[in-house]
């Protein structure tokens, strides 16, 4: 009689599950081992720490956005508008700090304050449109997009605007905006003690409920693979000198935002019921509205996260130029979206991983930097990360559908 | 005398978007108002198919005139030609058309490159050169070119000069010159001694670049536009040079020639024409035109962009005091 | 002796459809009730108001509290849930994304300060799991990579874990093969020794007769007629599915 078979068992499983990720991961790696093979020749190479905190602060922009795009993607759902919003928010941070007659002269964390309620606002209003009056995504983010980028161009009247203030542009890096070897330390070694803290205390739980756990070499790998990669993180930060103190830079600002952005966006999704149903939604959202799960809400929440972090990293991008243009953020969700399909997140809904998007950024972010250090002319630059995106995107679509 | 009836004269801009258009368009309606003629207007909000339908639109509600500035040169072509079949006259506004029918107004853009290297190689005669470009897509961004190599070819000909690093900036973004000035100066370990930059919007990408290095203040770095930003910047001593463009005269010029044009006036009649050989161009091309003289604005004459109206004194001078202040700011 | 259930004259109109007529239906504990007629009779229509997904315009239904029927309304399924109705719907209502703990729980995940409370649930799911007859060592899996027994195993353990007091299954047996056939039989008949009650749609007549107290036939949103299965036979209640009376 054909009982229920028992399933395979946990670590082979387990594996599988990361699979994707890892192969990212050596993607990554590969291409980090060839740009610099491909740069020896000049003097700056791109294992460099220079070159490798520039990546870091590149990334940023992206990185806090990524994440919040998996999930509007997850749930089955488009947003079209980040770009926009990113410059809308900006655009109103900028004139709102900037002095008078430029701006109100506002303290820059008021500014900034503002400048996330209007984020996060725009996306609630999205949502609801989206959600409760059952527009589709794709045509409500697209005028989304017309809107905010026209209201940025109204606000400043079309021109540029700036100087911001000094506070405000520690959130961009450049010289005030990394934290010190010191600091840099104790946040390295606080994430590393919490991370590890992670694996082994869910090692112990499970094991005092009964449950299988990994083997004891997989996790004893997995906690030298985290701590050379933290270490290494902590040692190129640190390497990257400072022109006037000569000490080490330490972790950019900016590096910090999106690391925190992707750290709680990654506890949200895996660990609190709100991420269960986002996903439980991409998967059958019949099935989640019989279940009781309150669909409606969970999907005006979702995009009103992706206004709230389209406003932070507005904010990261105007710290980083030092200034605004009416412009900044056009044509940023193509790009954010391409960043989470490379990292595995499938556009049809409902799989997709807040990790395996920020490596997918840090894949594509990579390419640009790599390209741009070689010296290689703009539109290689494009071609060969078009080449990329599809080769990614057909690689993801077979591997999901190989699983199935 | 036989009363003239008022003109119409149509506007085809190709993104308002971008800030400075306003200020074009409020002279274009001035000169137009003094002249008596009326004024229309579309956007093409980018989109070159777009902008061929706002031309027809014009044409059918019947204007005299059209100043076109065109999004995409090639693309604009035809419409063009349905102007000069409808008998319309047809005035290129500070984007070159390659068809004779258009008479071309534009500042100088080779004189604007020539201005913008000068003025980096006066401080910098010798050491590493960068070029931020502008747009690979924008015809305006290879003129540029044109002048500033015009200027300093010389010298890397002779290997005063080095070019270590010369990159495009896709839409001019100012976001995309920054990633590839920072790329530039890893590349070369920060051996960088000037940078020749297309606009302001690029030159403030660059110099926030060069910022983070911490060499803002001891690198050269040209722009154009008068921008603001740009015009503090120069001010406080982080950039050298923005070649202003008075959009204003720009405006006032184009409108009235093109109500000139509409009245019956001969092109090769218009006050202070020239012919301008399209650059690049197989067929060999040659348009009327009128170019404008644009002005390097360093640190010396910032009084001129007070003067004119253009700034006001606290946005240019924030953040400038002490011995170190140009003279406009004391 | 009091039902578990009890559903009086409910109808049910979708614009000009009249879907439900007046449809009466009772439940005792320890009960197998079956549901029968072709499709489009009402049958799934008539379970879902009954597990809260339709309200209906008129009727009403009852259930026991204690010891007497306490009428109520459904807004939601989860009003249905909380009177411990619980249904295994014909599609199984699955998250297809996800594995099967996080199915057990859907919609009523355990939370530990702001976190799932992961090592519970899957303790907790393996329990049930066990219960409805499925020896899992790790079941982190998707469920869509499991067979149709598997399936049907979680969809019917997320039943169980919330102290169903009412089952309904939708067609519990359609996708599976005979052995994983006779498993979810077996489960059912002792989940009747338990004391559940349990109402049962299927198409298979054979496993109707063999698993049934009383079948209840529908036809055209209407009830044709309730036999108890002892005093009837397949002959019977497939001439009421087809005439749509009963006949003697």
């Amino acid at each position: 009689m054909e009982a229920m078979r028992s399933l395979e068992k946990g670590s082979r499983r387990e594996i599988g599950f990361y699979s994707q990720n890892l192969f990212l991961l050596l993607v990554l790696g590969l291409l980090w081992g060839v740009f610099h093979l491909l740069t020896l020749g000049q003097p700056g190479k791109f294992l460099s720490p220079q070159n490798l905190w520039n990546l870091s602060v590149q990334t940023a922009v992206v990185a806090i956005l990524v994440g919040g795009m998996v999930l509007v993607i997850v749930a089955r759902q488009i947003d079209l508008s980040v770009g926009s919003l990113l410059g809308f928010t900006g655009m109103a941070m900028a004139l709102l700090q900037a002095v008078p007659p430029i701006g109100e002269g506002w303290p820059w964390p008021l500014a900034l304050l503002v400048g996330l309620a209007l984020g996060a606002g725009a996306g609630l209003l999205q949502g609801y449109l989206i959600a409760y009056l059952g527009a589709p995504s794709f045509i409500v983010t697209m005028a989304g997009l017309l809107v905010f980028r026209n209201a940025a161009y109204l606000i400043a009247q079309g021109k540029t605007i700036g100087p911001l203030q000094d506070g405000f542009l520690v959130l961009g890096g450049g010289l005030q905006g990394s934290i010190g070897p010191f600091w840099s330390w104790v946040v390295t070694l606080l994430a590393l003690g919490y991370t590890l803290g992670v694996v082994w205390r869910g090692r112990w739980l499970r094991q005092k409920h009964g449950l299988s756990v990994r083997p004891l070499w997989m996790d004893g790998l997995l906690s030298l693979f985290l701590v050379s990669v933290f270490g290494g993180f902590l040692w190129v930060m640190n390497s990257f000198p400072h022109p006037t103190t000569g000490q080490g830079r330490g972790i950019p600002v900016p590096v910090l935002v999106a690391l925190g952005v992707l750290v709680f966006l990654h506890w949200l999704s895996q660990r609190t019921r709100f991420g269960r149903y986002v996903y439980a939604i991409g998967g059958n959202p019949e099935a989640a509205l019989l279940a009781g799960i309150p669909v409606r809400r969970v999907q005006v929440l979702v995009f009103g996260l992706m206004g709230l972090l389209a406003a932070l990293a507005g904010a990261v991008q105007a710290a980083r130029l030092a200034f605004v243009p009416t412009g900044m953020g056009t044509l940023l969700e193509l790009y954010v979206i391409a960043a989470a399909v490379v990292g595995g997140t499938s556009l049809a809904g409902g799989s997709g991983t807040i990790l395996g998007a920020a490596l997918g950024a840090l894949i594509m972010s990579s390419l640009q930097n790599g390209l741009v250090l070689m010296g290689v002319p703009t539109e290689w630059q494009n071609l060969i990360l078009g080449v990329v995106l599809v080769a990614a995107a057909v690689w993801n679509a077979r591997f999901h559908r190989r699983r199935s | 005398m036989a009363q003239q009836r008022s003109l119409v004269v149509g506007v085809s801009w190709a993104n308002f978007q971008e800030e400075r258009w306003r200020r074009d368009e409020a002279a274009i309606k001035e000169q137009l108002a003094k002249m008596g003629a009326q004024y229309v207007s579309t956007d093409a909000q980018s989109s070159a198919e777009k902008q061929l339908n706002d031309i027809d639109s014009l044409i059918a509600r019947g204007v005299d005139a059209l100043i076109i500035l065109a999004w995409d040169k090639d693309a604009i072509l035809p419409a063009v030609q349905k102007a000069r079949a409808a008998g319309i006259p047809v005035v290129a506004y500070d984007r070159l058309i390659a068809d004779p029918y258009a008479f071309y107004i534009s500042f100088d853009n080779v004189e604007v490159g020539r201005q913008q290297a000068r003025a980096v190689y006066q401080v910098r005669p010798k050491g590493n050169y960068v070029f931020i470009l502008g747009s690979p897509t924008d015809p305006n961004a290879d003129l540029l070119h044109q002048g500033q190599l015009e200027v300093l070819q010389p010298a890397i000909n002779r290997g005063d000069i080095k070019v270590v690093g010369k990159q495009y900036t896709e839409g001019w973004r100012p976001e995309i010159a920054q990633r590839n000035m920072e790329q530039i100066l890893a590349a070369t370990r920060n051996q960088v001694d000037a940078v020749v930059a297309s606009n302001d919007g690029t030159a403030g990408g660059v110099i926030a670049a060069l910022a983070a290095v911490g060499l803002a203040g001891k690198v050269p770095v040209s722009g154009q536009d008068g921008d603001w930003p740009a015009l503090n910047r120069v001010a406080r001593g982080l950039q050298t040079v923005s070649v202003w463009k008075d959009a204003r005269e720009l405006g006032r010029r184009a409108a009235e020639i093109a109500v000139l044009l509409a009245r019956g006036t001969r092109p090769d009649q218009i006050p202070g024409v020239q012919k301008f050989r399209v650059p690049g161009d197989p067929r060999g091309t040659v348009v009327n035109a009128v170019l404008l003289k644009p002005i390097p604005i360093t640190r010396d004459n910032l009084h001129i962009v007070l003067e004119a109206g253009w700034i006001t004194k606290e946005a240019l001078c924030q953040g400038v005091s002490g011995p170190q202040a140009p003279a406009a700011c004391r | 002796m009091i039902p578990l259930l009890r559903a009086e004259e409910i109808s049910l109109r979708f614009g000009g459809l009249q879907a439900l007529d007046r449809v009466s239906f009772d439940l005792y504990e320890g009960e197998v009730h079956s549901l029968v007629g072709h499709n489009g009779a009402g049958k799934t229509t008539f379970i879902r108001v009954l597990s809260g997904v339709y309200t209906p315009q008129e009727g009403r239904i009852l259930i026991r509290v204690g010891q007497e029927l306490r009428e109520v309304r459904f807004g939601s399924p989860r009003d249905a849930q909380r009177h411990g109705i619980e249904t295994i719907h014909q599609n199984l209502a699955l998250a297809d994304n996800l594995d099967a703990v996080a199915n057990v729980f859907l919609g009523r995940e355990r939370v530990h300060r702001f976190s799932l409370d992961e090592e519970a649930m899957e303790a907790e799911a393996r329990r049930v799991l066990e219960r409805v007859g499925a020896r899992l060592s790790s079941f982190r899996v998707p469920v869509h990579r499991l067979s149709g027994g598997q399936r049907q195993a979680v969809a019917i353990a997320r039943a169980l874990l919330f102290r169903a007091r009412i089952l309904i299954m939708d067609e519990p047996t359609a996708a599976l093969g005979p052995g994983e056939t006779a498993r979810v039989k077996a489960l059912i008949r002792s989940l009747r020794e338990e004391g559940l009650g349990v109402i049962l749609i299927s198409h298979d007549l054979h496993d109707v007769f063999d698993l049934s107290d009383r079948i209840t036939v529908m036809k055209g949103g209407r009830v044709v007629g309730t036999v108890r299965a002892q005093e009837s036979n397949q002959e019977e209640i497939l001439g009421m599915i087809l005439a749509g009376e009963r006949r003697g």
